[in-house]
């Protein structure tokens, strides 16, 4: 990311988000801005991400901290016009895991990410119509995705068989 | 949303078939381990629901228990139809977390390898579309000349369709060997005599099966996320390759090939074109490759990973592919997010184009997004 033009664009988007959110949002070695927002400000920051030109929904993320109770969201958004790309990180509470959704702002590329969160680590998006099960059957159990699930125990209890020679070894 | 199902309808004998179900795939040639069911009145598509999840797999939760090294081979997985494509995305993650200076002539290897996954993974894309399409000498052309590159892969990484982690964090596994050269130039020849025969088909089955169809807005296609050609057939030239250049592709001269209809026929035009571009490419990489031989990478079987975070982005061969990554500093990272291209292009693309189609339609739409369950499901 090395032209001119893009880089100017970024230096007046960090001045922007840093005047009107009072955040301050850093640059990587790689040319990419991340930005931490609280929580409250997560809404707002999005919009205007999206209004300063960030129309491509790369992918939305979740980062469990189980032991600071909190779940991390990571927004990637990236621009056609400025070829900038930004990534915004917030904080919610991991018991809660509610938070408003941006299928309002990027649509249904959006949409389908929180789809995928929502089965996966059981966050919540407020104001998404579709959060339907995508890839596990009659799954009733804990979101598989979160760090306190025990996979291993849980492919050991349901597949193997403690009695059997071959997959013993499973179960030392 | 029907009343019965399909199958209950057909049990009755109905011959009404307003809010009739039906499945198209799983169980399907060429559909992949996916589904999508549509709900249709006489011929007309009113409801498409996709049904992916067939190929979960849980990789990203697998590689926060696993060492990248272990994970370059896992990463093979991702699509069974780039597989070095997706070896590059995450061993670009690995390496910039780690501040990996990779050797030139490493990503020369690298770029010139992931080209040829991009043109294999185009030539079964075209083999599939044809299958679709009813037109069989286009898909045993396409699979005859695949062969040709997977005979490059296994001399190369020692695998026609898995390389085993052949991309690997800090390079490549192993040199080329010797001999390489020559077989990557007798290959581009061969390669440039098929998209010639290519050209020969375009004029009669696959224009008359897909012009005009399956035609998505631009706008339509930045709200869905289509990315890499399903929205260049838009009309937006975007290509992370030109965009935001990765290993040597900043150096390179290509095009970046762009059409305006949006309909099946432009996606097809577009791969076709993208294949040219690749053996430009590919020539250019060749040219620059330096002349000193590479160490073998040794696997650092006790290396743990710097803390903290990246966003790579990569142009594979059906659009954007990324990996967020995030490290503790353990050996293991602590998070892998994978974002692949086909989550968007099968579920909100695939539905919104299918809705108002007709059912002899759904072939054309279908393949013509050149769908893969795999790094989909992941």
């Amino acid at each position: 990311m090395a032209d001119v033009e893009s880089e100017q664009r970024r230096a007046e988007l960090l001045e922007a988000t840093g005047l009107q959110f009072g955040l301050e949002p850093r640059v990587a070695s790689d040319g990419s801005v991340w930005v931490s927002v609280g929580e409250q400000k997560l809404g707002d920051l999005l919009a205007f991400l999206k209004h300063e030109g960030l129309g491509h929904c790369s992918a939305i993320s979740v980062t469990d901290w189980p032991e600071d109770g909190a779940f991390e969201l990571t927004y990637h958004l990236w621009s056609y016009e400025d070829r900038i790309v930004v990534t915004v990180k917030s904080r919610i509470d991991r018991g809660e895991a509610t938070v408003d959704s941006a299928i309002s702002l990027w649509g249904p590329s959006a949409g389908i990410h929180e789809r995928e969160l929502h089965e996966l680590f059981g966050v919540t998006f407020k104001g998404n119509p579709d959060l339907a099960p995508l890839f596990l059957e009659s799954w009733d159990g804990p979101p598989p995705f979160r760090k306190d699930f025990d996979w291993r125990a849980y492919v050991r209890d349901a597949f193997y068989e403690e009695g059997d020679r071959r997959e013993r070894s499973y179960w030392d | 949303m029907s009343e019965a199902t399909g199958t209950e309808m057909m049990a009755k004998g109905s011959r009404v078939t307003d809010g009739f179900d039906l499945y198209f795939g799983p169980v399907h040639p060429g559909s992949g381990n996916f589904g999508v069911k549509l709900t249709v009145e006489g011929e007309r598509i009113v409801a498409a629901r996709s049904d992916p999840g067939y190929l979960h797999r849980g990789f990203e939760k697998l590689m926060e228990y696993r060492t990248p090294i272990q994970n370059a081979v896992l990463s093979d997985r991702l699509c069974i139809l780039e597989s070095l494509n997706w070896n590059l995305v995450h061993a670009e993650a690995v390496d910039r977390l780690c501040g990996t200076e990779v050797p030139e002539r490493a990503q020369c290897i690298r770029v010139i390898m992931a080209e040829f996954s991009r043109i294999q993974s185009h030539i079964i894309w075209y083999g599939v579309l044809s299958k679709g399409l009813g037109f069989d000498t286009g898909f045993k052309v396409a699979f005859g000349y695949r062969d040709y590159v997977l005979d490059l892969f296994e001399f190369v990484t020692g695998g026609r369709v898995y390389p085993a982690g052949y991309i690997c964090p800090g390079g490549v596994r192993r040199d080329f060997p010797e001999g390489t050269r020559r077989r990557i130039e007798d290959l581009l020849v061969t390669m440039e005599k098929m998209t010639r025969g290519f050209e020969a088909y375009d004029s009669n089955t696959i224009a008359a099966r897909c012009r005009g169809i399956g035609v998505l807005a631009l706008d339509d296609a930045l709200r869905l996320g289509a990315t890499g050609p399903v929205l260049r057939a838009c009309g937006l030239a975007a290509d992370v390759r030109r965009d935001a250049p990765y290993e040597i592709y900043g150096e390179l001269d290509f095009e970046v090939p762009v059409r305006e209809e949006g309909d099946a026929f432009a996606r097809s035009i577009i791969r076709k074109r993208e294949i040219e571009e690749s053996i430009k490419i590919i020539r250019q990489a060749l040219a620059r490759l330096p002349a000193e031989t590479l160490p073998p990478v040794k696997p650092k079987v006790a290396g743990k990973i710097p803390e903290g975070e990246v966003y790579v982005r990569n142009e594979i061969a059906r659009g954007e592919a990324a990996v967020y990554m995030r490290s503790t500093g353990e050996a293991e990272p602590y998070r892998c997010k994978i974002r692949g291209p086909d989550l968007l292009h099968m579920i909100p693309v695939l539905e919104h184009l299918l809705v108002g189609a007709e059912v002899a339609d759904v072939p054309a739409i279908y393949w013509s997004l050149n769908i893969c369950p795999a790094d989909m499901d992941r």
